[in-house]
């Protein structure tokens, strides 16, 4: 009997969820084979999680191992609910997302967008943060089995795993939306401002948490746990304790609220990862914009440079400088930069003092918050800010080579990166330090509030010049901002963490200064803070540059992503 | 130019195993090789991307590799499988370039839209690289290449991935860069092309030069196709094996 050509089916055997796995264990297992330090690297960061995880088992076990349930409702509610909103937001503002398994490799395959999708997520369900939450969540069962018995610990174990479900659908969703939203460029303002609500609403949520807390009157406490324990970001979590408090009939209706978010999340990951899918393959149609004037070298450099001269580091600033703004990966650094730099500070100097809604003084009431503090959080500020440099390179990628073939000087190279970097950061910052002075009622502060934020701006642009150069890694050519690779993502913290630990080292003496000095610091921070920031950049672009010199090819080679 | 002894190894897997090459100055030197042998290892050696193992490069007398400044100077390179800055427009692309090069802004505006012109690339507009086509690509990073009229020009599979109107108009362009006392040095692997332009070939096969020599003594009186695949030792398809392919 002839086979028809068209009708292949009966050999193709159907891909389930296992291939993916194996797949991405298969990736993860090549990128550690003879890179020895990868592999230490993710043990340590196992370890940590680990040690995390079982902190905080025992956190949420408490209720239960100390025979009180009275807090047991409070804690697997507002517990849970902060390990949903971690999980959705945290990947957006620091870690990015793994994506060992970039969707756009499976575009050509005859696989159905279910298959896909369910095979993406069982792969993204596969890795250590997975594993930790799950391992730190099971302390819930525990406080469930001590009140309610097996009945009880089965139910709020089943709730734990589908409230696992729903973390990491939901943050890959959110990701993915954001990325393809990010990449298309009429939209990017929109995704700016989306972002900044996002974060916003952290600022309020937080206050609330403070107030409730500061309220000794527990039956309200537990009213805000209970509806928590009604929306998806309680729902799973809760599950378990309403079996052992005799409210068995709400254990299947939170059950099915949260299985609907989760199929919820998916069916939106799965829509706009068929666009991440087809934009990475053309980037959409994109019209060729007319417009052009002047010479060549006019349409280099962007309005803001205009004061530059015509010579290397003006090119290389002007090129850096558009950069930042049109590639999307370092566009979401910018706004990150941005948002975090305002909502950090607010929150670290209102936390602190009781801030209730029924306080009719409003943002003004502030009055406990102490130079030493402000000065702190403007540390973290510049901080943040000056650590996106840390793999400056990486953005680049193999483009780089072009600096090499050129043979750029690494002092001239490092010293136009850190100039047009701070062409945008430095507004930032300025604003940070006029509206934090503001809200806080302490106009007089401003002067020593940005001398802080410039001095440790400055310090972390050295240690930065030094990480970058040194410990440089590629990131996957894919248009995704958020993307890494999963070897890179251990290693990146831990980078991160030496940068900014050092940078906290070099900046420290501004919070002395403030501490110490008290009015005489209202002056001087600024002039002072000012000539150290930008006296550390230099010397640290300096020595870096030298550095740099040695080790071009390397660096090159480094940056460059694998295939 | 001149290579000697260029060695690099990957991880244990040796990629390029002692290459010695000397490029006469005026002459249109194709590097011909099968994909893997080793040709853009070399050329990233011989201009200063990839730092060798053993051995050294010269440009006009000058050491990469101990006198990179000069000898870049000298040198106009077209890596193959490297990003450009492609998020800038090609016009932005090429004064960043000119100026990386220490050229003068009105000498880089001037060549600049010479070569925009010559290239057909002037239409593109404000269009950002990343959204050229492939040749349209190869094209602007030639541009980049020639635009501080360097005194030898190195090219990585030029021909890839480009139409034969481009592919052309680049073949024309590189014989006059030749004519006018410049060195041409590329890899490619399509020999149709290295025919017609070469002075001089060398093959290069599994990190070694297997023949060297000018286009005649290298081809001797069969064709150049003919001598590649004998020196490489391709295989032929007997028809035995892949037979569902013609069902």
């Amino acid at each position: 009997m002839a086979v028809p050509v068209t009708a292949p089916a009966s050999q193709v055997r159907s891909v389930s969820a296992r291939h993916f796995v194996k797949l991405k264990l298969r990736v993860m297992g090549n990128n550690f084979r003879g890179q020895g330090w990868r592999v230490a690297l993710f043990l340590v960061g196992s370890l940590i999680g680990l040690w995390f995880a079982i902190a905080a088992f025992f956190g949420l076990a408490a209720p239960g191992l100390a025979g009180d349930d009275r807090y047991a409702l409070l804690v697997a509610a507002f517990a849970g609910g902060l390990t949903v909103l971690g999980w959705l937001l945290l990947p957006l503002v620091f870690f990015g997302v793994d994506e060992t398994l970039d969707p756009a490799r499976f575009a050509l395959l005859p696989l159905s967008r279910r298959t896909l999708v369910t095979g993406l997520f069982a792969a993204a369900l596969v890795s250590v943060p997975t594993v930790a939450a799950l391992l730190a969540l099971s302390g819930l069962v525990v406080t469930a089995g001590v009140f309610g018995g097996w009945s009880a610990a089965l139910v709020a174990a089943v709730g734990v795993v589908c409230g696992l479900l729903l973390c990491v659908a939901g943050a890959r969703a959110v990701t993915s939306a954001f990325a393809s939203m990010l990449r298309s460029r009429r939209v990017r303002d929109l995704a700016a401002v989306l972002l900044a609500v996002l974060a916003a609403s952290l600022g309020p949520l937080q206050l609330a948490g403070v107030a409730a807390i500061q309220d000794t009157d527990w039956d309200r406490l537990t009213g805000v746990a209970t509806v928590i324990g009604w929306t998806p970001l309680g729902a799973p979590w809760t599950v378990g304790i309403d079996v052992a408090q005799g409210r068995a009939w709400a254990a299947p209706v939170k059950l099915l609220i949260t299985v609907v978010t989760i199929v919820a999340l998916l069916a939106w990951w799965s829509r706009s990862l068929e666009s991440a899918m087809v934009g990475a393959a053309t980037a959409g149609p994109t019209r060729a914009r007319p417009g052009v004037t002047g010479g060549v070298v006019a349409q280099l450099f962007p309005r803001a440079t205009g004061w530059l001269h015509r010579d290397r580091f003006g090119a290389l600033v002007a090129r850096e400088a558009r950069y930042w703004w049109r590639d999307a990966r370092r566009r979401a650094n910018l706004i990150t930069i941005a948002v975090v730099g305002l909502f950090v500070p607010v929150m670290v100097n209102f936390g602190g003092q009781g801030f209730t809604f029924d306080s009719e003084q409003g943002f003004s009431a502030a009055g406990d918050s102490s130079p030493v503090l402000v000065s702190l959080s403007m540390l973290f500020v510049g901080l943040l800010a000056a650590v996106t440099l840390a793999n400056q390179f990486g953005f680049d990628g193999s483009a780089y080579a072009a600096n090499v073939v050129a043979g750029v000087p690494g002092r001239l190279e490092l010293r136009a990166r850190i100039t047009a970097f701070s062409l945008y950061v430095l507004p930032m910052l300025a604003v940070v330090a006029v509206v934090i002075a503001l809200v806080l009622g302490e106009p007089t502060w401003i002067g020593f509030m940005a001398g802080a934020l410039v001095a440790t701006y400055g310090a972390g642009l050295a240690v930065n010049s030094f990480v970058s150069v040194l410990g440089a890694y590629s990131l996957p050519e894919t248009s995704n901002p958020f993307a890494m690779n999963s070897g890179a993502g251990v290693v990146k913290g831990m980078l991160t963490l030496l940068a900014m630990v050092a940078t906290g080292a070099l900046a420290a003496p501004m919070v002395l200064a403030a501490a110490l000095l008290g009015d005489a610091w209202l002056w001087l921070g600024l002039p002072l803070g000012v000539a150290y920031g930008v006296g550390a950049a230099l010397l640290g672009a300096y020595l870096a540059g030298d550095v740099l010199d040695r080790r071009q090819p390397e660096l090159l080679a480094l940056v460059t992503p694998r295939r | 130019m001149a290579l000697r002894g260029l060695a690099k190894s990957f991880d244990g897997k040796v990629a390029v195993a002692g290459v010695d090459l000397d490029v006469p100055a005026g002459s249109f030197y194709g590097l011909l090789g099968p994909n893997g042998a080793g040709k853009t290892t070399t050329l990233s050696m011989a201009v200063g991307l990839l730092r060798p193992d053993s051995g050294g490069a010269w440009v006009l007398g000058h050491d990469v590799w101990a006198d990179p400044v000069t000898a870049k100077q000298l040198l106009g390179v077209m890596p193959d499988g490297v990003r450009l800055f492609d998020r800038l427009s090609g016009a932005e692309l090429l004064a960043y370039h000119g100026l990386l090069r220490g050229m003068d802004p009105a000498v880089v505006d001037q060549r600049a839209a010479e070569l925009l012109d010559v290239l057909a690339l002037a239409d593109a507009g404000r269009t950002l690289v990343v959204d050229y086509s492939a040749g349209m690509k190869k094209k602007i990073g030639l541009a980049c290449a020639l635009l501080h009229g360097p005194r030898v020009l190195v090219l990585d599979e030029p021909f890839e991935a480009v139409d034969p109107v481009s592919a052309a108009l680049i073949r024309d362009i590189l014989k006059r860069y030749v004519a006018g006392g410049g060195t041409v040095v590329f890899s490619s692997h399509v020999m149709e092309v290295v025919q017609r332009l070469c002075t001089h070939v060398a093959i290069l096969a599994a990190g070694t030069i297997k023949r060297v020599g000018t286009l005649e003594q290298v081809r001797g009186d069969r064709s150049l196709e003919d001598v590649f695949v004998e020196v490489v030792g391709g295989r032929t398809a007997t028809g035995e094996e892949l037979a569902w392919l013609s069902r």
